[in-house]
């Protein structure tokens, strides 16, 4: 039964560099506060809907702060192969993400990490190296790791396919919640204080 | 700490119950009950009626209901299971008891409703978002509509949109998003007037956390594609200013200015500066409007640099050979004219202008902040307009004229940085004079202050090797830095750290090399400026600038002799740079040292222009100067070692001076003996006086060679070292005399080998006996230095008549 209704798949982008956009475009739009677009992918005769949250990088526009991150299936983590300060702060956005997300089993929780803006100058303003990153993936479990442009659109299709299948085999069993002995649909009522009918 | 731990709890209350809710909603949803599930849901719902959590609890509460949510709307699409069309359904769910449940479920199925494309978008989204005004409570609002503008937000007409029907248009979409954006900005600034006085800190606090909500349409505003420029700027950006404006409330204001700035792009900002700009000055008073404009200055310069990356990066290679500011100013209009186009800078310039002048509190630091960042713009956008840039500054003296010196010490920092500005930009000080109200703002300056800008200015032309080619540009340069040239006001700051005053005066000394020009006329104008300025330094500043202006001047006397030697013409006297003139003017200039005093000092100086005069062939100059030396020597120099020391200098330079006739050196050489004589220790005494042998044979092709006066030295100085003997063995202990004996004989040698005919091998002879019965004698242990420095003397000796041909032969009576 389970099966029939769990074909939501919950993705966090997290990171110094942009990833999702419904359309590239070259010029800055920063991300207010937290955003989800959703995907519908087929994978072996079911259909699933990715909703792919993206998130401000600016910190001041993540003023209520992270509480989407909870029931995430998959955490995508990006950063600007060009700017090392992305990749060194890595490691800082996979500890608040399982902090805050608290999954129930943080070790084999699925993380991908994304280069990204490898188109920038050809790549001759990289600095962050392939060898460097995939050393990073490997000390983390073995994380999986593409080079990305979001730009030209290099290993995008290829990333999400691996994001969904992560996220796919990552399908828990159903969080068994048993409800409470405690009849509390009485509750509800009794609760508005501000006496406003809403 | 109390309502802390409440308000935990009454989240785990709220979880729980929603918790309890979904797992009885989704039994109904896997059994395809529809009623039961919309039951539980709307109980679920209630949960967010709650007021006692805040927004950042009230989120946690709210992203539960709403991962549920996503799951009803997947039952909700699949009609096959529940039988009911999407249409009856929308009107199904309004049954819901309450509004708020109500409300979240009409959004849902609406979203589904838009996606089976059986309805008008336009239709459904005007309807939700009148039907969401029945939650008036600010927090439930906020979150309710922010519900609403997520789940519509794929679904909105735009260009290339799948649910774009056929009445649709663009425009619906953003009607939809700005009536909510505005209605979302009452309720959130509604907020701030409930509840009691007493509770306001929180309240703003709770506001802050609550912005993103609202700031999120305008982002979605600008994710849609439809939005171009023509519709940014006749509608989208009039009505968020015209709201903006309208809410008269600073946190919003503030919030909504920066997210504007921020969620567009630069193009539309360029496009549409003057609408921006002019609203800035209808905002509340109380706005950080400096950050706002800072910022959106920032986001410009960043994109006007990021344009120009390319061209920059081989541009570096080039600068050192070509006019940097031209260069730069070809390549920008290359790349960047929209930037000329849309007169970017005079927009920001004028609104910077009404903002300080609407804004009469704003602290002189705010407004220094602007016209920094105005600044920094225009250096890079405009990097050829340095009419900008003193127009900039000129604002800036006007912003602060009339007003006492600056005291606030991070407006002064902010001055620092305005000035520091123009000069890292063009790494070349000159540019920097050529700015005339530079000097004006560094006069608002407190001494303190001037003086650390002053040494910023002097370690640019030094790390950047400046030249300063003018006596124009170097009266202008001693202008700026004048805080470092002479006391600025009575108190001469007894209160001064050493350390930071030797090294301002190190650094003048240091610029004082940096000013040069190959034409000596241009650089004894620069000589005269220079000079005219560090005379009015005071006796502390004198001994740290006179000497490198000596030095520099000096170096004009061996251009002209340059010049002249390439003309072959011999009339310096006429020529305005004439050495003479420039001598005359050391004169003076040394002269100013004995105000210090500084005998030590000035004395060096004389001799190393006397010497200057000697190349010259000015034996009067030079005459004069060696004159100057002794008087000093022997009206100021009291101290016996200074006295050695002048001495030695005193020989070593009349050593080499070729320029004198018999008389003057005569007069010259006896004088020098005749102190030599004088000197208080024996020892010294000795020295001094073999030196001076050295002034009666100069080893060159037509020096001096007088043989019998030589001699007469040599004595001379043995009889000291015999007196010196003697009276040390009076005093016993000290072994110094027969080192004084080792010395002669070595000087001795000298001249035995140079060939001077008074000193015969035979008196050598009798100086080597006359040591070694010395050292035999002497009462105490024969000291190692001198034992060694004989033997070695010895072993030369013996070197050189092993050598044999004619030194050998000379060296052969000498008998060991
Ligand atoms: N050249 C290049 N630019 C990229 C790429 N991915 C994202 N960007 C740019 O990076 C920026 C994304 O900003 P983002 O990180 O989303 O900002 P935030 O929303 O404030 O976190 C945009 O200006 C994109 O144009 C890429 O692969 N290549
Ligand atoms: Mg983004």
């Amino acid at each position: 039964m389970a099966s029939r209704r769990r074909k939501l798949l919950k993705i966090i982008i997290l990171g110094d560099s942009g990833f999702v956009n419904k359309k590239f475009s070259n010029q800055y739009k920063a991300t207010i506060g937290a955003d989800f677009l959703t995907k519908e992918l087929q994978f072996e005769d079911r259909l699933f809907t990715l909703q792919i949250w993206d998130t401000a990088g600016q910190e001041r526009f993540q003023s209520l702060g992270v509480a989407f991150y909870r029931g995430a299936d998959c955490c995508v983590l990006t950063y600007d192969v060009n700017v090392m300060k992305s990749f060194e702060n890595l490691n800082r956005w996979r500890d608040e993400f399982l902090l805050q997300a608290s999954p129930s089993d943080p070790d084999n929780f699925p993380f991908i990490l994304l280069g990204n803006k490898v188109d920038v100058d050809n790549g001759s303003s990289r600095v962050v190296s392939e060898k460097k990153a995939k050393a990073w993936c490997m000390s983390k479990g073995n994380i999986p790791y593409f080079e990305t442009s979001a730009k030209d659109g290099t290993n995008v299709e290829e990333a999400f396919m691996c994001i969904a299948k992560n996220a796919i085999k990552n399908e828990p069993e159903e969080e068994m919640y048993v409800p409470d002995t405690i009849d509390m649909t009485n509750r509800a009522h009794s609760q508005t204080s501000s006496g406003c009918e809403c | 700490m109390d309502v802390i731990i409440d308000e935990e709890k009454w989240l785990a209350e709220g979880i729980a119950s929603v918790q309890q809710n979904a797992f009885y909603m989704l039994r109904a949803v896997d059994s395809d009950n529809l009623r039961e599930a919309l039951k539980y849901s709307a109980q679920m719902l209630s949960e967010l009626r709650t007021s006692k959590l805040s927004p950042h609890k009230y989120f946690e509460l709210y992203m539960r209901a709403f991962d549920e949510l996503r799951k009803l709307e997947l039952f909700f699409k699949d009609e096959s299971r529940h039988g009911v069309h999407v249409s009856d359904l929308y009107e199904l769910v309004q049954h819901a008891g309450n509004v708020l449940p109500r409300l979240y479920l009409l959004c849902t199925v609406g979203s589904v409703y838009m996606k089976s494309k059986e309805v008008s978008c336009k239709d459904i989204l005007k309807d939700l978002v009148e039907m969401c005004r029945a939650v008036q409570h600010p927090i439930r609002g906020l979150f309710l509509r922010s519900y609403l503008c997520q789940v519509t937000r794929d679904k909105l007409p735009d260009i290339g949109s799948e649910y774009k029907g056929v009445g649709d248009s663009v425009l619906d979409a953003v009607d939809f998003v700005l009536q909510n954006f505005m209605e979302m900005n009452k309720l959130w600034v509604r907020l701030q007037h409930q509840g009691p006085a007493q509770v306001a800190e929180k309240r703003e606090k709770e506001r802050n956390e609550l912005r993103d909500l609202v700031g999120k349409n305008l982002h979605i505003l600008s994710q849609i594609e439809g939005v171009d420029l023509e519709m940014y700027r006749d509608t989208v950006l009039p009505k968020i200013l015209e709201q903006v404006v309208n809410s008269k409330d600073e946190l919003a204001q503030h919030y909504l200015m920066d997210c504007i700035i921020q969620v567009f792009p630069d193009e539309y900002h360029l496009q549409t500066l003057d609408i921006l700009l002019a609203a800035c000055p209808q905002l509340q008073p109380t706005v950080d409007i400096k950050t706002v404009l800072s910022q959106l200055m920032e986001r410009l310069s960043n994109y006007a640099a990021s344009s120009t990356e390319v061209s920059d990066h081989s541009l570096a290679l080039l600068v050192s050979s070509f006019d940097t500011i031209c260069l730069l100013t070809m390549s920008i209009l290359q790349v960047l004219p929209e930037f000329l186009q849309v007169e970017a800078f005079a927009k920001l310039n004028n609104a910077i202008g009404k903002v300080i002048e609407a804004q009469i509190d704003m602290p002189i630091v705010g407004a220094i902040t602007l016209y920094t960042s105005l600044l920094m713009f225009t250096l890079r956008v405009h990097p050829d307009r340095l009419d900008y840039v003193d127009l900039v500054l000129g604002a800036c003296v006007r912003k602060l004229s009339g007003k006492p010196k600056l005291e606030d010490s991070r407006a002064t920092k902010q001055i620092i940085a305005l000035l520091s500005a123009p000069l890292d930009k063009y790494n070349d000080a000159v540019t920097a004079l050529t700015l005339s109200n530079y000097p004006c703002i560094m006069d608002y300056l407190d001494n303190d202050t001037n003086k650390v800008m002053a040494m910023v200015i002097i370690q640019n032309i030094l790390k950047n090797y400046t030249c300063i080619s003018t006596a124009d540009q170097v009266e202008a340069l001693f202008e700026l830095i004048k805080g470092l040239i002479r006391d600025i006001d009575e108190s001469p700051g007894d209160e001064l750290d050493e350390e930071d005053f030797k090294e301002e005066q190190n650094s003048v000394a240091r610029l004082i090399h940096m000013l040069y020009n190959d034409d000596p006329d241009e650089m004894l104008k620069i000589i005269c400026t220079v000079q005219r300025h560090i005379m009015t330094g005071g006796q502390r500043r004198l001994p740290f600038t006179v000497p490198p202006l000596v030095f520099s001047a000096l170096k004009v006397n061996s251009l002209v002799r340059r010049l002249q030697g390439q003309d072959g013409e011999a009339d310096g006297e006429e020529a305005p740079a004439s050495p003479k003139q420039i001598f005359r003017l050391m004169n003076q200039t040394i002269e100013a040292l004995s105000s210090v005093p500084s005998p030590d000092l000035a004395l060096r100086l004389y001799l190393q222009c006397a010497e200057a005069a000697s190349d010259c062939d000015l034996e009067p100059i030079a005459y004069e100067f060696f004159t100057q030396a002794f008087i000093l020597y022997e009206e100021d120099i009291a101290d016996s070692k200074a006295q050695f020391t002048a001495i030695h200098l005193i020989i070593g330079t009349l050593q080499r001076m070729a320029v004198f006739g018999v008389e003057n050196r005569d007069t010259l050489t006896h004088k020098a003996t005749g102190y030599s004589a004088k000197l208080l220790k024996k020892a010294d005494q000795c020295r001094a006086v073999y030196a001076c042998s050295h002034l009666f044979w100069v080893d060159e092709q037509d020096g001096i060679k007088d043989g019998e006066r030589v001699l007469l030295c040599l004595k001379r100085s043995l009889r000291i070292a015999n007196a010196a003997q003697q009276m040390a063995n009076v005093t016993r202990g000290s072994s110094g005399p027969v080192t004084l004996f080792v010395e002669i004989l070595n000087k001795y040698l000298y001249f035995f080998e140079k060939g001077n005919p008074k000193v015969t091998s035979s008196a050598i002879q009798g100086l080597v006996e006359l040591i070694r019965t010395e050292m035999q004698s002497e009462t105490s242990t024969p000291d190692q230095g001198t034992t060694a420095f004989f033997n070695s003397t010895l072993r030369y000796i013996q070197f050189q008549k092993q050598k044999g041909g004619l030194m050998g032969e000379k060296y052969d009576p000498v008998k060991l």
